[in-house]
């Protein structure tokens, strides 16, 4: 093995945002990511039923934010529940004992520059404590 | 239905490298290039569960076929399929070009090759990288096809980027992964036919 270079830091995202229309007003969301050091954890489509889906995203939320591993949620306007599945995932954290992650909606059809300066600037200032850091990023 | 797409599968730690073991991240959060070779070419991208993450925790040791090849372990592997499968069912019915793109020298998505050494276990002592490299799909990965096939579909044209082939080549690797997305291009007009996929590795 070799030097490790994960970032500690997961969004999830919605599925509007990770595979846009194209041509819609939408930041280039995985740009913004990577520059700010993120991994992407990726939701189902809005709508439709995913329980199962839903439920193995959610013990991997549950599993990084356990271990050190800051994680957010950045959906988009417009979707049902920002295409977050935001109750069913509150549920599902709530029976893994894990808070909800903080959230980043962007708004399509507004300036997709400024958006994606509001999403770098929402990413940047997340993280675990520094006490929360030295226990486990080692 | 919606007017037919390309869809690629992706090995969950193609978009977030914090899936891998200890001392497996290559990059911070996306495999870049990959990402970057499939926008270019059109496709979608659907993210698969990462069966070790959910099984063994983020802290695991790193692993090779045979520890995996548990009954305890195919059966998880075989939950995560029944969750995932619906959506790629839906993609495949749509007529979408769809293709999987795993990850090569892992134990559960490798594609093209997995790691194996039947003398591994006990205690996590071993100074050097000294599994070996064969052909053979990632324990995840046969079962998720398994899955597939139970349900009627096709073979999905697949392929793996080369992360866990024990010293990691990304310029190959880059030039595996266009060769094999250029032989998809010479052979898309049988994409959206549900009846004609076939496994190109």
């Amino acid at each position: 093995m070799s030097v490790d270079l994960r970032g500690w830091r997961i969004a999830l995202i919605a599925d509007a945002l990770l595979n846009a229309e194209p041509g819609a007003s939408l930041p280039d969301v995985i740009a913004v990511l990577e520059a700010s050091r993120y991994g992407v954890l990726q939701l189902p489509p809005a709508g439709g039923a995913h329980g199962l889906l839903l439920a193995v995203t959610a013990d991997q939320i549950a599993e990084y934010a356990h271990h050190g591993y800051a994680v957010v949620a950045i959906g988009v306007k417009g979707q049902v529940e920002s295409g977050l599945h935001w109750r069913r995932l509150t549920s599902l954290l709530q029976q893994r004992n894990s808070a909800l992650p903080p959230r980043h909606v962007i708004a399509p059809k507004t300036d997709a520059g400024e958006e994606a300066r509001r999403l770098a600037a929402f990413l940047d200032s997340h993280d675990i404590p520094e006490d929360e850091k030295r226990r486990w990023r080692v | 239905m919606t007017k037919p797409r390309k869809v690629a599968l992706l090995a969950n730690c193609l978009l977030n490298q914090n899936a891998k073991v200890c001392e497996g991240a290559r990059y911070p959060g996306v495999a870049s290039p990959v990402v970057e070779a499939l926008r270019k070419r059109g496709y979608q991208l659907q993210q698969l569960p990462c069966p070790e993450l959910a099984f063994a925790g983020v802290r695991r040791w790193w692993g090779v076929y045979e520890q995996y090849d548990t009954p305890a372990y195919r059966s998880h592997c075989q939950q995560l399929a029944k969750a995932i499968a619906p959506l790629i069912e839906s993609f495949i019915r749509n007529g979408d070009e769809v293709i999987l793109i795993g990850l090569d020298g892992s134990p559960s998505s490798g594609v093209r090759f997995t790691s194996s050494k039947p003398e591994w276990g006990g205690r996590p002592n071993r100074p050097q990288d000294d599994w070996d490299i064969v052909p053979r799909r990632g324990i995840w990965i046969e079962e998720l096809e398994m899955e597939l096939a139970r349900r009627g579909l096709p073979q999905i044209p697949a392929t793996g980027w080369a992360l866990d082939m024990g010293r990691f080549d990304e310029a190959g690797s880059r030039r595996d992964l266009e060769e094999f997305l250029e032989s998809r291009e010479e052979a898309a007009p049988r994409a959206g036919d549900v009846r004609g996929g076939n496994a190109a590795t």
